[in-house]
């Protein structure tokens, strides 16, 4: 047997409240007679019942309160309010509107309206339910894509270092800040011999799961063995340019536009010599033991933009207490509440308290002057930061 | 998004019609340049004189139109503040996509190459 619908008849008044429910039953639903509001809203909270027929004048609480009384339950299904009342009072109806009823019925209580009126209650709460059932479809997807994000961007930092340490005569520090879940950034800094330390930065054009898929996959690509195969031959100079040059084949693509920037190096650890490929990243600074600042580099093409690019090798000398700081162009393009980026020439200011803040500690003092700088603006992209220090 | 303004001699000048090309926009720009190209308009110029500030996705969709262009037509940038140009010339893109002082040099080149 099909469970009629049920339908709650909130009336003080015994006799109508019976006539009602009669005139209910008759029309082939459920009554379930409440005598007063407050039993009406009892009757919500433990049953599913999603209509309420309401007299308007009732003792403790009248339609109008337990109107607003059932809005404040917030359920998680709509209940579908008709209030009877005796007059058209424009007033009344607008306050009851504004409560939150539904439609309404007068006194006169014709079973022809009555069951026009409820079919349209019908009607709403089906698409009502119909809609809550999308919602909860969308809200279970959306948790599990939340997830699954959470779970890729934990993935993604075990593959980026945290620097804090020494390496091959070099103190490596770093700092990072995704700007969402996961990240276009990736970096890497590794000895490739006895001799030698390599190192590199990229960042995915965009940001989101797209640039995280492709800065993923190239962390994976660029380990030491990667690095010693295409810039190190025996007997020749570094060559980074071709190992960039490699990157920009292997990720060239007529169909899309995904690209990154990168600067990768390798440096002769014990003459200081770095020997750098810049592939569209910013330009690192190198700052000597007292403090001045030097811009590294003067631009090359991006990688994977446009096919068979030519990549250049140039070179510095590192010395002995020297540092070179490597940004994302994030650090730069960081902006303030009044729009004004963070810029080169603060980030450079920055750079030149190396002598007193220490390598060590740079990275991570420039993260902070960025978030101050921000205030309460979001990071718009991956915010990337490494300083190399030779002792 | 984008404005256009169509010359005598079947150029077509692009105004981005946003202050920032960036990844909020550039994939809806790109579009817009795109259909533009695939109603045989093939002499393009991208008027930045009202863009501050371009970011990797930008730059990137303004090498997605040049791919579309190829060797059928010509993409000139004109009018780009200092900010633009010198990420413009971090990524070498002056070697690509001729750059112009304003729209008029650009159109006036396009027009001595005809």
């Amino acid at each position: 047997m099909v469970e009629r619908l049920k339908i709650i008849v909130a009336e003080d008044n015994l006799v109508q409240r019976l006539y009602l429910s009669k005139l209910i039953e008759s029309l082939g639903y459920e009554a379930i007679p409440a005598d007063d509001g407050q039993a009406a809203i009892q009757e919500l909270r433990r049953s599913r019942i999603q209509i309420v027929i309401s007299d308007y004048q009732m003792p403790n609480m009248d339609g109008i309160q337990l109107t607003k009384a059932v809005r404040a339950l917030d359920l998680d299904h709509y209940v579908y309010i008709i209030m009877i009342t005796g007059s058209e009072n424009d007033e009344l109806r607008t306050e009851a509107l504004d409560a939150g009823v539904d439609d309404f019925l007068n006194k006169t209580r014709s079973p022809v309206m009555l069951n026009a009126r409820i079919r349209a209650a019908t009607r709403l709460i089906q698409h009502a339910d119909e809609l809550a059932e999308r919602t909860r479809i969308l809200k279970e997807t959306n948790d599990r894509i939340q997830e699954d994000l959470r779970a890729a961007a934990a993935a993604q930092r075990q593959l980026l270092p945290d620097f804090k340490e020494e390496m091959s005569g070099f103190d490596i520090s770093s700092a990072f800040v995704p700007s969402s879940f996961v990240s276009g950034d990736m970096f890497g800094c590794f000895p490739l011999n006895e001799d030698t330390l390599g190192f590199y930065m990229i960042d995915v054009s965009g940001h989101g799961v797209h640039a995280s898929l492709l800065s993923v996959a190239l962390g994976y690509l660029i380990t030491p063995e990667f690095f010693r195969t295409f810039a190190l031959q025996d007997g020749q100079p570094f060559d980074p340019a071709a190992l960039v040059a490699n990157l920009n084949d292997r990720f060239y693509s007529s169909d899309n536009d995904e690209y990154f920037t990168m600067f990768c190096g390798v440096i002769d650890t014990a003459s200081g010599e770095l020997t750098y490929c810049q592939a569209a990243y910013p330009s690192p600074y190198y700052v000597d033991e007292e403090g001045a600042v030097d811009m590294v580099g003067n631009g090359g093409f991006p990688v994977a933009l446009l096919p068979s690019m030519t990549y250049e090798n140039n070179s510095i000398h590192l010395a002995q207490g020297g540092t070179l700081v490597v940004c994302s162009d994030a650090v730069t393009e960081a902006e303030n509440e009044k729009n004004a980026p963070f810029g080169l020439d603060r980030l450079k200011r920055m750079v030149g308290t190396m002598p007193y803040v220490g390598a060590k500690q740079m990275p991570e003092t420039i993260v902070q002057s960025l978030t101050d700088w921000r205030g309460g603006n979001t990071l718009e992209d991956d915010l990337t930061v490494v300083a190399l220090k030779r002792n | 998004m984008i404005h256009t303004t169509q010359h005598d001699d079947s150029i077509t000048v692009v105004r981005p019609g946003v202050e920032r090309l960036t990844a909020q926009n550039a994939t809806g720009f790109k579009n817009e340049v795109v259909e533009l190209i695939d109603q045989g308009n093939s002499q393009i110029i991208v008027d930045f004189s009202q863009v501050s500030f371009l970011d990797s996705s930008g730059l990137g969709a303004l090498v997605g139109v040049l791919k579309k262009i190829g060797h059928r037509g010509d993409l000139l940038i004109a009018d780009l503040n200092s900010d633009v140009e010198q990420m413009f010339r971090i990524c070498r893109m002056d070697r690509v996509l001729p750059i112009h002082r304003n729209v008029d040099a650009a159109l006036q080149s396009l027009r001595e190459r005809q």
